[in-house]
């Protein structure tokens, strides 16, 4: 398979597994009907009593209550980020009217903030043949000010990602597959250290900014970037080996009994059956390079801020004073893109963390 | 293992081990090591490095850097134990694991038990919607929460408690049932123990339902129905056959949220940063000050070393009572 052949792949299953989910919501209230009906019937014909489709129906409207009281802060922040100009706490209660919703909020983050370009002066990126940036570079054309925070952040993330991955695929096959000198105590280490990831950084954090001012790593992207994988391997290359724990052996040694190579092997049987949990490491990973603000605020310098840091910084601004409709607005452009594949991808993330949590 | 004979095909890999100076056996250690020593100079270098620094007098990064900072051995954590500040953070730290622990616990198994009951309809999405939390980037939920804990007359659950008052007293209720709002949560000491817990319920109850709810799918049906033909009741059928299956994934669970409850940053930080007057500073924040805002960077270290001990402490009881590194040895 060519690299193109297997991102028209991926473009494929990612666009099937939308369809499949956008499916599955339009019909739901087809089969809530469907559902209805059916207890309908059943109690016309006393196969069920009515009690017990009350109870039935208490215990769903339990749930959905319980659900919308576990969802409000999200739903009092999206609502708030709707309601630019107008005055948030005030007595007309605890949403805005929605007769006053706007998208000012968004015009804002879009065109004035720092999220996209410096003070939202749009630019486009512009090829450069020859010059002093070598054979061919880019630079940025048509803005002032230079590109903002989101560069930033996604800078930080394809390192962390390209890192993460380097490392940590690898790793898991190792530990899942090989004997070698140390594992276990490696892979004991790895387990002591796979859930104090954000703590931990913040915990050494005196101790790395001693370090990174006396070898010149401050404000480096790059180096960020490294940090947060470092800081993601216990935890995924545990998750990733549990999972590959579950594949068996048999379809390796059945692949190698037909004459494929190692590296066949590792392509044509590890790689695919272990896209759910390689899925879920591109979660994890990505979080750990998206997220995190503390260590970034405190290496870099305010030219070289992701957007985390940007949105901390606007959560902050006065400390009980915060612009709640831009803060909402940025939080959701920051968020929406992780929370979306997150949403479409929940099945594997459920399976992977029962599976780091529960199997052997 | 059976498989590491690789087929008879002479690969580039098969090549480059023989060449390698291990026993064939071993070179699965390559595949691991650059990981290993990412994760090393990142993570347990500065470890060892913040526990140098607690030996020192150093007070802010340039004395670390310039050297500066002479050893003082264990000074500073003989200082700790004499300072008050660090007690007062110790406790409420532990109140603070534990409260929120347990609440954790009752919350989660009691949305694990709805969203998988028989009777609930449309159960999935419900599970797919209440774990949605996990996905939103802390600094964002918690700011929000700080806005809803607002101290104003016109924040969320001031006007809530505000809504609760008028009903309550157009039902004529005894004062006692009232609130006196508006309630400072956030400047009181109590009331702001109070927020923390409450959010890092909410932070964290996804994890657990996750957990618990791929536990109780486990447990197979017939052995609910066997108990209710025995004549066993809702509350016998939970003591006999759920509670054996989710015991060990909650405890489990509980040692993990646990662990990064103590840590908890974020919280204390974006709400008062601690305070009122440093009474909330869990152990971190407490740290974290200590160099940041005081510049006393080589008691900071103490209190961080000592921070990180008890969470590798955490991890051990994991480790060793937990099952959690079941997967480790040979299977």
């Amino acid at each position: 398979m060519t690299p193109l052949d297997s991102a028209a792949a991926l473009v494929a299953s990612v666009a099937a597994l939308v369809r499949s989910k956008l499916t599955a919501f339009a019909t739901a209230p087809k089969r809530l009907s469907v559902l209805i009906r059916r207890a309908v019937y059943d109690v016309r014909t006393g196969k069920r009593s009515s009690w017990d489709v009350t109870k039935s129906v208490l215990m769903t409207a339990f749930g959905l209550a319980m659900v919308l009281v576990l969802l409000f802060p999200l739903f009092w922040i999206t609502t708030a980020s709707l309601a630019e100009g107008t005055r948030l706490f005030n007595t007309s209660g605890i949403f805005p009217d929605p007769s006053t919703y706007n998208l000012d909020a968004y015009r804002w983050v879009i065109f004035e903030s720092d999220f996209f370009f410096v003070d939202g002066d749009w630019g486009y990126p512009q090829l450069v043949l020859g010059g002093s940036g070598g054979l061919v570079s880019f630079r940025w054309a048509g803005t002032e000010t230079g590109p903002g925070a989101v560069f930033n952040s996604l800078y930080i993330v394809s390192v962390t990602l390209a890192a993460g991955f380097g490392m940590i695929v690898p790793a898991a096959y190792a530990f899942s597959r090989r004997q070698f000198v140390g594992r276990k105590r490696i892979l004991y280490g790895y387990v002591l250290f796979t859930q104090i990831g954000a703590g931990l950084s913040i915990a050494t954090l005196v101790a790395l900014y001693s370090l990174f001012s006396s070898y010149g790593l401050t404000n480096n992207l790059f180096v960020l970037g490294l940090f947060y994988a470092a800081s993601a391997i216990p935890f995924n290359t545990w998750l990733l080996k549990t999972y590959m724990d579950n594949i068996p052996v048999s379809y390796e040694e059945a692949a190698m009994v037909d004459g494929a190579s190692f590296l066949e092997t590792i392509r044509e049987v590890i790689i695919p059956l272990t896209k759910p949990g390689l899925a879920v490491v591109l979660i994890f990973v990505w979080l750990a390079g998206w997220n995190e603000f503390i260590i970034a605020q405190t290496l870099l310098r305010p030219e070289n801020y992701p957007l985390s840091v940007e949105l901390y910084n606007i959560a902050t601004e006065g400390r009980f004073s915060t612009p709640w409709t831009r803060f909402a607005a940025f939080a959701n452009l920051f968020a929406l893109p992780v929370a979306i594949v997150y949403f479409a991808a929940q099945r594997s993330v459920e399976d992977g963390l029962s599976f780091g949590g529960m199997e052997g | 293992m059976a498989s590491s004979q690789p087929g008879t095909g002479v690969s580039g890999l098969a090549r480059l081990r023989s060449a390698l100076p291990f026993t064939s056996r071993d070179w699965g250690l390559l595949l691991v090591a650059p990981g290993v020593l990412l994760f090393s100079s990142f993570m347990l270098y500065p470890i060892f490095y913040l526990f140098y620094i607690s030996l020192t007098d150093a007070t802010f990064a340039g004395s670390v850097i310039g050297g500066g900072a002479e050893l003082i051995g264990l000074a500073n954590y003989v200082q700790l134990i004499g300072d008050s500040q660090f007690w007062t953070s110790m406790t409420t730290t532990w109140l603070f694991v534990a409260v929120s622990l347990v609440l954790k616990v009752i919350l989660a198994v009691g949305i694990a038990l709805l969203l998988n009951h028989v009777r609930v309809a449309g159960k999935r999405y419900m599970r797919a919607a209440v774990i949605v939390p996990l996905g939103f980037p802390g600094i964002f939920t918690i700011t929000v929460w700080r806005g809803m804990f607002s101290d104003a007359r016109f924040g969320v659950f001031n006007t809530i408690l505000g809504r609760y008052n008028d009903i309550m007293a157009s039902l004529s209720a005894p004062q006692a049932l009232l609130f006196d709002v508006p309630i400072g949560f956030l400047s009181g000491r109590w009331e702001a123990f109070f927020a923390y817990v409450t959010t890092e319920v909410w932070l964290a109850y996804p994890f657990m339902v996750i957990i618990i709810v791929s536990a109780l799918q486990d447990v197979p049906r017939s052995l609910h129905e066997a108990a209710m033909v025995d004549g066993a009741g809702a509350l016998q059928r939970f003591r006999t056959v759920t509670l054996p299956a989710i015991k060990g994934p909650v405890l489990f669970a509980s040692i993990l949220t646990a662990a990064t409850s103590f840590q908890q940053f974020l919280i204390p930080w974006v709400f008062n940063q601690g305070g009122p007057s440093r009474q909330n500073e869990l152990i971190i924040v407490y740290g974290y000050r200590e160099a940041i805002t005081f510049n006393q960077f080589g008691l900071s270290a103490a209190i961080l070393i000592v921070g990180i001990s008890f969470v590798g402490l955490f991890m051990y009881v994991a480790v060793r009572y937990g099952g959690l590194a079941e997967g480790v040895g040979d299977e």
